[in-house]
């Protein structure tokens, strides 16, 4: 049987259809998990930047019950941000921003005060840049130079300058040795930020907090 | 990237031979016939993940498991595999333990998951799992394919720990995430070189000139 000519074809056939059938049924058993985990990044990213309301050391189910409760999934009405209320007044807004980053798309969340100026914290859930450079974006040393930042009214709302140089208020240090990541991540939050300001304007803005 | 894959020999599998046996195996995966400086396999991923040690650990762990299993698997269906289509048979066996890997990070390690990005897909092109899936698996029993590859992956692996950790440290200061006196302190320049792509070049061609110069020292006192 194995001389035969049609065998090789039946054999990679039986094999690539146990194999797969494997696979597929192991996917579909995880699937749940993976997209609970894409959310839960989400989640997560958008109650790290909100101001005081992630501790340490949460477990993912109290991740995910604390952003139902207290933030909800962005609405229309705040222009596509998740909204942070507290006694029905806005404390902060949290802007999904995304845009492609040197290897693969950049998500991330930019979390901003009432006045919709101040930078309140910004946090990454989905980046594939290069490890030990650009991913450096993701830790607490580039990320802990947003809070406080106050975005420009006009022109580029925030700015990144070369390591070591002073910053104004609304510049921040980009990271040494990824310049590619740095360049494209000052251009996905500039133009979130530009499209999220145009959108608040005196017309359409029903609940301004100024 | 060198062609030739040392044959690895074919082992007899009888009761008397198997505890020789395995010793050489070992030392073979591990030393004498060592992936990344002997055979030279596996280079492209050597270059590609070494700037953090707990990547390369993960991304090691990932090898071990995907080499051991599917050499073993290749040897098991080595009798009905037909030779012309052999290759593809292999690839197909690697890439269905490649996939289960990266399902599982993604589903029970999302952390890792991310930080790995892409590299865990490229374990299916890493040229030392088809390398022993053929010279080993295609020609020995289960048990000694299964042998052979977790020990070339486990070579692979502690040469791929020793590069990483030379590069992180002196291009970030760090080992595996933690800072390291002086080299994280202001005495110490980072040479951010060392966690671009070039530092990856530059060690692994030092590292590849010791232990090469030890393993001929070797040779010579065994003459």
């Amino acid at each position: 049987m194995v001389a035969k000519w049609w065998f090789p074809v039946a054999f990679m056939f039986v094999v690539s259809a146990f194999f797969s059938s494997i696979v597929i049924g192991f996917a579909r058993f995880t699937d749940e998990r993976v997209e609970a985990n894409k959310d839960l990044a989400f989640e997560k990213a958008v109650l790290t930047v909100l101001p005081g309301l992630l501790q340490e050391g949460e477990s993912r189910l109290e991740i995910h019950r604390k952003f139902v409760d207290r933030v909800g999934p962005p609405d229309e009405q705040s222009a596509g941000a998740c909204v942070l209320r507290d006694a029905g007044q806005i404390v902060a807004y949290a802007l999904p921003i995304e845009g492609q980053g040197f290897w693969a798309p950049i998500k991330g969340v930019v979390g901003l005060k009432s006045d919709r100026r101040t930078i309140t914290a910004i946090a990454f859930y989905e980046q594939n840049e290069t490890p030990g450079l650009g991913a450096q974006i993701t830790t607490a040393e580039f990320t802990s130079q947003f809070p406080g930042r106050i975005v420009s009214s006009e022109g580029k709302p925030i700015s990144f300058k070369q390591p070591g140089s002073a910053l104004g208020a609304n510049e921040v240090h980009a990271v040494t040795g990824a310049t590619q990541t740095s360049t494209r991540l000052e251009k996905i939050i500039n133009d979130a930020l530009t499209e999220w300001r145009s959108k608040f304007t005196p017309a359409g803005g029903s609940n301004r907090a100024q | 990237m060198a062609l030739e894959v040392h044959p690895g020999g074919r082992f007899e599998s009888s009761a008397i031979n198997m505890k020789s046996e395995s010793k050489k195996i070992v030392l073979e995966g591990l030393w004498r016939n060592n992936p990344i400086f002997r055979q030279v396999l596996g280079i492209c991923s050597t270059l590609a993940v070494t700037n953090l040690v707990l990547n390369t650990a993960v991304m090691c762990v990932g090898l071990i498991f995907t080499l051991s299993l599917s050499s073993a698997t290749v040897s098991l269906l080595r009798r009905f595999t037909p030779r012309n289509i052999r290759m593809m048979v292999e690839t197909l066996i690697i890439a269905f333990y490649v996939i289960v890997i990266d399902l599982v990070l993604k589903a029970y390690w999302p952390e890792m998951s991310t930080s790995l990005g892409p590299y865990v897909g490229l374990i299916i092109t890493n040229c030392i799992v088809m390398g022993r899936c053929e010279a080993c698996g295609t020609s020995n029993p289960p048990g000694v394919a299964f042998l052979d590859g977790m020990f070339n992956a486990l070579g692979y692996t502690f040469v791929l720990l020793l590069i990483a950790t030379i590069r992180e440290l002196m291009g970030m200061g760090t080992f595996m995430g933690y800072p390291v006196p002086y080299f994280s302190g202001p005495h110490w320049d980072k040479w951010i070189i060392m966690v671009a792509p070039p530092g990856a070049f530059f060690t692994l061609a030092v590292v590849t000139w010791i232990f090469r110069s030890v393993g001929i020292k070797q040779e010579q006192k065994g003459k």
